[in-house]
């Protein structure tokens, strides 16, 4: 492989370097120098101005991590790289920093959808020896651990989580005449709620359903992926690979949004379609007393608080009322589950990895983790977090009321043909808020036909 | 001062038959002019014909940005072509991109003439205030027209509210129309600038004469101003349709392509595959079909301004 031969000859060069400086000291092992007074120099690259609810906070979370790093670690340096732009342009800026081993980063944070290809292309080392007798990575509940494993070794660790549930005004509600607190049983109470709202508050937004493009890969995963989820069949991705382009439980989701969007009880298209962060839109709108009913992410909630402000709302805890999203059938709560991961590039040396070990402990050092999670909108991966005071009040009552959806949560896939088939689904669900008489059918046969021109018919397949 | 003379005898010129034994343009070679243009050929070969020659073997090879294949991937001969031929998409795409240079072209020459024929006869201020503002739109960075138009053409924007209807969302309504306004708008400036150019060097003389033989607007326009402006004409055409082909950053900003695929245009529909869904090898064939249609425009572009 040309990268693992020229990660070879970086690896040669840099210890031969080390070597002589150090007057031949030191001991070889696995092609890097290590040894008491060595010094090591990791890369650390992220999303800038995508994963922390704001820019700023985003650098304060990775300069304060890598300032506890290097005055615990005086030998070893961390450069970070912060990737500037939306997800997509972070991921096709990642991408291309990996081309190169001169500029793939020791340490990467990324979506967990990306985990698999990352792993297939060769850029990612196992971390599992690393992992062993972590006091942090033993906490994670299985599915969080399951997320960056690949053939039974471990490739990415997360870094948190993101799930979806309802988040409703309760004083539109009572206005429109439901029982609080509300706790719809099936997809049918939903739409019942939405329509009282309508009717008695014509002014009101009734539903936020996430529709269309404009949000990336993830909309879909703050969106229709979870009505999917809830589905009589929720599979994306069946054991042999095969992308599900057709499927009762795809059918039931995109009725659900016909039925929403035919109403008029769904979000103008001029909110679902912004490119300026569509996902967040609720927060605004729940602020205004614009917005009766969202399915939305964990993270709407701390964007109410005082250090985020996408509005500051003070009220919010006593304002908002948080529910499950029922199963289609009313039998549990569905959601999907992402989250952002760390992986260590293959190309590091011994040392590096160690090193990249070390600044991951630091990361996921129980203060650190939870400012993570609360600054980016995420749930923290050590179940323990879920109760911590500081976790819990930083958005009080939301960031408690995620965790406890956390089990009903089901990971998106993470393979190359998952970009196409997200977009797929993606526009289905565009067409059906920008047109409403698109019937799910429609919707799905459209989405059908995009994918298996996209993939070819051999990767795609229909499920009964 | 001693001026010597040169006197052309007859019996020292050379007989006529000799001199049409030489070619009179061979002389113009000389051996040391390649040295001269060698540098000029260099930057050309690996500023363009190199990069070209690889894009024109990415587009047929496997490469992805991520997976496996980023890192082994290798020469796949023409499933990418095969790929292209049954892919409803590019197709799609392709009638998208027509319909955009054709509004576009459409759009540009007939406000760019209109506004370059209204300020010849306007007052000299207005030609100047009038003349400056729609210039600055041609100047205007995409980026910034792209925006400009987006915060317009959304519910709330500009032209909802003065329409009356504030949650009219147009640009969702029409996405195709209006980023093709957009287009229109941002190079009406530079169609005006060189449509009035051409105007002004129409003869007086022919207007005045058709005006004396009583000959309509209609009949000056299409027997007299037509006819002279038809090079200019053209090479606009030109020039908005390669520029229109290349405009990425326009529609990027105001749609990225959708909603849907209303508005991939090719250049987004390349750039999708590629950084969307990784298949960087397709991406780059998308590229090349792009820059077979540019090459055809620009053959034409140079020919006419050639004949010119």
């Amino acid at each position: 492989m040309r990268v693992t031969k020229k990660m070879g000859v970086h690896r040669f060069a840099t210890g031969a370097a080390v070597l002589a400086l150090l007057g031949g000291a030191l001991a070889w092992s696995g092609g890097a120098v290590a040894g008491a007074s060595s010094k090591v120099t990791i890369t650390a690259a992220y999303a800038a101005n995508t994963t922390f609810d704001t820019t700023p906070l985003g650098y304060t979370w990775w300069h304060a991590v890598a300032k506890e790093f290097e005055a615990k670690y005086p030998n070893d340096t961390v450069k970070l790289v912060p990737v500037d732009g939306g997800e997509p342009d972070f991921l096709t800026k990642l991408a291309l920093l990996y081309h190169s081993s001169s500029t793939a980063p020791t340490i990467a944070q990324f979506p967990s959808t990306e985990i698999a290809l990352y792993e297939s292309t060769g850029y990612l080392m196992s971390m599992s020896k690393l992992l062993q007798g972590s006091s942090w990575f033993s906490q994670y509940p299985t599915v969080i651990q399951n997320e960056g494993k690949i053939g039974g070794k471990v490739y990415a660790v997360s870094a948190g989580e993101n799930n979806n549930g309802i988040y409703y005004d309760k004083s539109i509600l009572e206005k429109a005449g439901i029982k609080l607190p509300w706790q719809p049983k099936n997809w049918q109470d939903i739409i019942t709620a939405a329509k009282a709202i309508k009717k008695a508050e014509p002014s009101v937004i009734p539903l936020w359903l996430n529709a269309g493009t404009a949000a990336g890969p993830n909309g879909a995963g703050y969106g229709i992926l979870n009505l999917l989820a809830g589905s009589s069949t929720p599979t994306i991705e069946t054991s042999s690979g095969k992308m599900v382009v057709s499927s009762p439980g795809l059918l039931q989701a995109l009725n659900f949004y016909h039925e929403v969007f035919a109403d008029g009880l769904g979000a103008p298209t001029s909110q679902l379609f912004s490119p300026n962060n569509a996902p967040n839109i609720p927060s605004a709108d729940f602020a205004k007393g614009t917005l009766g009913i969202a399915v939305s992410a964990n993270f709407i909630g701390g964007n109410w608080t005082k250090q985020v402000s996408f509005p500051y709302w003070k009220a919010s805890s006593t304002a908002m009322g948080i529910a499950g999203l029922p199963a289609a059938s009313g039998n549990g709560y569905a959601s999907t589950l992402s989250g952002w991961d760390y992986g260590i590039s293959s190309g590091a040396t011994s040392a590096q990895a160690t090193a990249a070990m070390d600044f991951l402990n630091i990361a996921q050092d129980s203060t650190n983790l939870i400012d993570a999670a609360n600054w980016a909108g995420w749930v923290p991966p050590v179940k323990s977090d879920w109760t911590n005071p500081l976790y819990t009040n930083f958005d009080s009552p939301f960031a408690e009321e995620f965790g406890k959806l956390l089990p009903y949560s089901s990971e998106l896939p993470s393979n190359s043909n998952y970009s196409v088939w997200v977009q797929g689904i993606e526009q289905a669900s565009g067409d059906i808020a920008e047109k409403p008489s698109t019937t799910g059918a429609q919707a799905m046969q459209s989405m059908n036909s995009f994918i298996t021109n996209q993939l070819g018919s051999s990767e795609v397949t229909t499920l009964k | 001062m001693t001026v010597s003379t040169v006197s052309l005898d007859a019996a020292t010129a050379p007989p006529v038959a000799e001199l049409w034994k030489t070619r009179r343009d061979k002389d113009r070679f000389q051996w040391s002019s390649l040295a001269l243009l060698t540098p000029a050929f260099a930057l050309l070969i690996v500023l363009f014909l190199i990069p070209m020659g690889y894009a024109i073997y990415l587009g047929l090879t496997n490469l992805t940005l991520v997976g496996p294949t980023a890192v082994k991937w290798g020469f796949t001969g023409t499933q990418n072509l095969v790929r292209l031929k049954s892919d409803s998409e590019f197709w799609s795409s392709l009638w998208t991109t027509a319909f955009f240079i054709a509004g576009s072209i459409i759009g540009v020459i007939v406000v760019g003439y209109g506004l370059a024929s209204l300020l010849m006869r306007a007052q000299a201020w207005m030609r100047i205030v009038v003349g400056g503002v729609v210039v600055v739109a041609w100047m205007m960075p995409a980026v910034t027209a792209g925006m400009t138009w987006y915060a317009s053409t959304t519910g709330s924007g500009t032209f909802a509210t003065l329409s009356g209807m504030r949650n009219s969302n147009f640009l969702d309504a029409q996405p195709l129309l209006v980023v093709t306004l957009a287009n229109i708008w941002s190079m009406t400036g530079f169609a005006m600038l060189v449509m009035g150019a051409a105007l002004r060097n129409i003869p007086g003389e022919a207007i005045e004469a058709a005006v004396v033989e009583n000959a309509s607007a209609w009949q000056r326009f299409r027997k007299i101003i037509l006819p002279l402006m038809r090079p200019t004409i053209i090479a606009v055409v030109l020039l908005v349709a390669l520029l229109s082909l290349a405009n990425f950053s326009l529609i990027y900003i105001m749609t990225q392509g959708g909603p849907g695929t209303a508005t991939n245009i090719l250049p987004l529909y390349s750039y999708q595959q590629a950084f969307t869904f990784n298949n960087l090898a397709y991406g780059a064939l998308i590229g090349n079909v792009m820059v077979l249609l540019a090459t055809v425009f620009g053959v034409l572009y140079v020919r006419i301004a050639g004949r010119r």
